[in-house]
């Protein structure tokens, strides 16, 4: 199952231009990428958030393929029904057009899924509904004023979570919703990055032919909500990797595999200073913060590396 | 009193915190996101609680714990986290616990939008949540009143251990006005009959909203209904203005009670005598002062930024005495003056009924 460039750009782009993504946005090449992958026989379910707002303002739609919105909370259970639905059609030989296998992706941002849609995603995971869900992780809530998630990593100043004289940003490292994923037995989850071209059209393709739910997190800086110029989204993306802050890896049947292994990973607070959220934590006094940041990292990276080892055993 | 320029979503916490409240429980939600940015910076400053919950469904569960130990506690959020906080509301009503829950109402129905509508009228003020409850509704029009019905929503809930909720919309949460601070006078209110806040005295309090004999049931139902009938007595809030020998009385509350306190000074100068009640308390609703009103007044009108809801209390106010006429914006669409004088004119001059 190799990812081949060439064919890659010779199918159509089901994301139209026109949408509005803001200038420097990593979230419109992640759709892109995986629309790429996926075809035009998709079903598209969408949760209320950023990438849901830019693309789908009534009456316009920037998608090329069946798009569906729900609530916020709702994604994974919307695209449940439409999956179980299409189940049920083809059954009993009902289907309007008749069709082998349609594909049918739910997309939720970080908020929509590590906090306010994790009980419907657990849900359809675990009833083993035929979806690929993805997560468009950019660690804050960034379409409704940049507030706290639980992906928010430790330190980042959000507007609900602010750094000033008496706290300095988010006090909490960001939850393992890749590893939740994985407890639930599914046949697929991994994540990636929109760097990782070749990496994310892969796990796209292993996601949506594996038999059963499947779900992938993609990092998506934000330069709203992190704070940098508009030019380099996509090279933090990639810094995400080498500094081990975001690995590359993937659970297939519950064999972890890391996708790369960074020979000589780069602190990861040189990944940090290039974020204005980061900002105070290089201010006198904060170091212990920073400390803390790269302690964290490099524990669940030893960590993954143990589950990568146990699998291979 | 200090005066501050500030957003009305800023001045319900400045109100908030002058009711002595320091539990805050949010989540992120356009346009009502400000209120607990406000929240997060002042209530842990002055040893107080903000927790951004994982869901509306948390926050207003939040609310529920910490209301149930006796604590002045608060929640906002705007139409569609509003819908998902009903069930927590309802039981919140069945315990009699006190509590503030603001929304900035937005456009519906579904995700709709962003901007201002008065489109959950109906279930602020008629439920929302199941069973027979009922929320104190308070409906401010401008900065000065966000903080200080605020304010009075924590002493009403106190006073009736039910929840209070104000219904603002957008542009009322957005714009900018200048705000008397209020000096801190937080009335004492004393709990210790109900809430369970982990004392020895309190041991024998029981904060819930089960009751599954019938007979009781029944019973609890109809003590509720006792101090909702007490509420509707003492607690209804409005404003009149030129009302006296007003040939049409216009009804509006909210934002939209500022357009027309300019377009009745218009109309008066072209001669056309119409006047404004504007309800201050949305429920209870203020059905006496309007049913008086229709003794004497020829003609109602209610502007509301709904396809029509309000007008339906309104009604039953008047109860058949004058016609009640009704124009409504929605989707975020808000009337300009002009749109309300032509609307004035076509009932003065009977060209509408």
């Amino acid at each position: 199952m190799a990812v081949n460039l060439k064919k890659l750009t010779q199918n159509e782009d089901l994301l139209a231009g026109g949408h509005r993504a803001c200038a420097g946005c990593t979230g419109s090449n992640i759709l892109r990428q995986i629309m790429l992958t996926a075809g035009p026989d998709t079903v598209v379910g969408g949760a209320t958030g950023c990438m849901e707002v830019v693309t789908t303002i009534f009456p316009y739609t920037a998608w090329k393929t069946s798009f569906i919105h729900s609530a916020f909370e709702n994604s994974a259970a919307t695209v449940s029904g439409v999956e179980a639905a299409f189940r049920s059609l083809k059954k009993h030989g009902d289907l309007p057009v008749e069709r082998e296998k349609m594909n049918f992706i739910a997309f939720g941002g970080d908020g929509g899924t590590y906090d306010i849609g994790l009980q419907s995603l657990s849900g359809a995971m675990e009833r083993g509904h035929n979806m690929l869900y993805v997560c468009y992780d950019n660690e804050a809530y960034m379409n409704t004023g940049i507030q706290r998630s639980s992906a928010t990593p430790l330190g980042a100043h959000t507007s609900t979570a602010p750094a000033g004289s008496v706290k300095q940003g988010k006090e909490q490292h960001r939850k393992d919703l890749t590893k939740i994923m994985v407890a639930h037995n599914i046949p697929y989850v991994a994540q990636t990055t929109p760097f990782h071209w070749k990496d994310l059209a892969t796990k796209v393709e292993k996601a949506l032919s594996c038999d059963g739910p499947a779900f992938l997190n993609i990092l998506m800086p934000c330069t709203v909500g992190w704070h940098f110029d508009t030019a380099i989204g996509i090279e933090l993306s990639k810094e995400a990797v080498e500094c081990n802050f975001w690995p590359l890896f993937e659970v297939e049947n519950g064999i972890y595999k890391i996708n790369q292994k960074p020979k000589d990973p780069s602190p990861v607070a040189d990944w940090m200073q290039k974020q204005g959220r980061f900002k105070h934590l290089f201010k006198p006094g904060n170091e212990h913060i920073l400390e803390a940041s790269q302690k964290w990292v490099d524990e669940e990276w030893q960590k993954l590396l143990k589950l990568e080892a146990s699998g291979a055993e | 009193m200090a005066k501050q320029f500030m957003k009305g979503n800023d001045a319900i916490i400045v109100g908030a915190l002058a009711a002595g409240c320091r539990a805050y429980y949010g989540y992120p939600i356009t346009p009502a996101s400000e209120i607990a940015h406000a929240a997060a910076l002042h209530f842990p400053a002055l040893g107080g609680v903000f927790i951004q919950a994982e869901s509306e469904v948390s926050a207003i569960n939040m609310v529920y714990g910490t209301a149930g130990m006796g604590i002045r506690t608060m929640t906002a959020s705007s139409s569609p986290g509003f819908s998902l906080k009903q069930e927590g509301l309802s039981y919140a009503a069945g315990a009699e616990l006190p509590c503030v829950v603001v929304n900035i109402v937005r456009g519906g129905p579904g995700l709709g939008n962003i901007a201002p509508e008065q489109g959950d009228y109906f279930q602020i003020t008629k439920g929302g949540g199941h069973g027979n409850y009922r929320l104190i509704a308070l409906a401010p029009n401008g900065a000065q009143e966000m903080c200080d019905l605020t304010r009075k929503a924590f002493d009403l809930a106190d006073k009736y251990r039910n929840p209070a909720c104000i219904m603002a919309d957008g542009i009322t949460g957005q714009m900018m006005e200048v705000v008397d601070i209020p000096v801190p006078e937080p009335i004492p209110f004393d709990h210790s009959s109900w809430a369970a806040d982990g004392t020895a005295a309190t041991r024998k309090n029981l904060v819930s909203s089960i009751v599954l004999e019938p007979e009781e049931l029944e019973e609890h139902n109809l003590k509720l209904d006792a101090k909702y009938r007490e509420i509707v007595e003492n607690e209804v809030l409005y404003e009149e203005y030129r009302t006296d020998d007003a040939d049409l009385v216009v009804v509006a509350y909210g934002v939209v009670s500022r357009i027309v306190y300019s377009t009745v000074d218009q109309a008066r100068a072209e001669g056309l005598k119409v006047g404004l009640l504007r309800p201050i308390t949305l429920w209870p609703y203020p059905e006496k002062a309007l049913s008086a009103l229709a003794e004497r007044v020829p003609a109602f009108l209610a502007v509301e930024l709904s396809t029509g809801q309000m007008v339906e209390d309104l009604r039953l106010a008047v109860n058949g005495k004058a016609p009640v006429h009704f124009y409504g914006r929605c989707g975020g669409m808000v009337p300009g003056g002009e749109e309300l004088l032509t609307e004035y004119r076509k009932i003065l001059e009977g060209g509408r009924s």
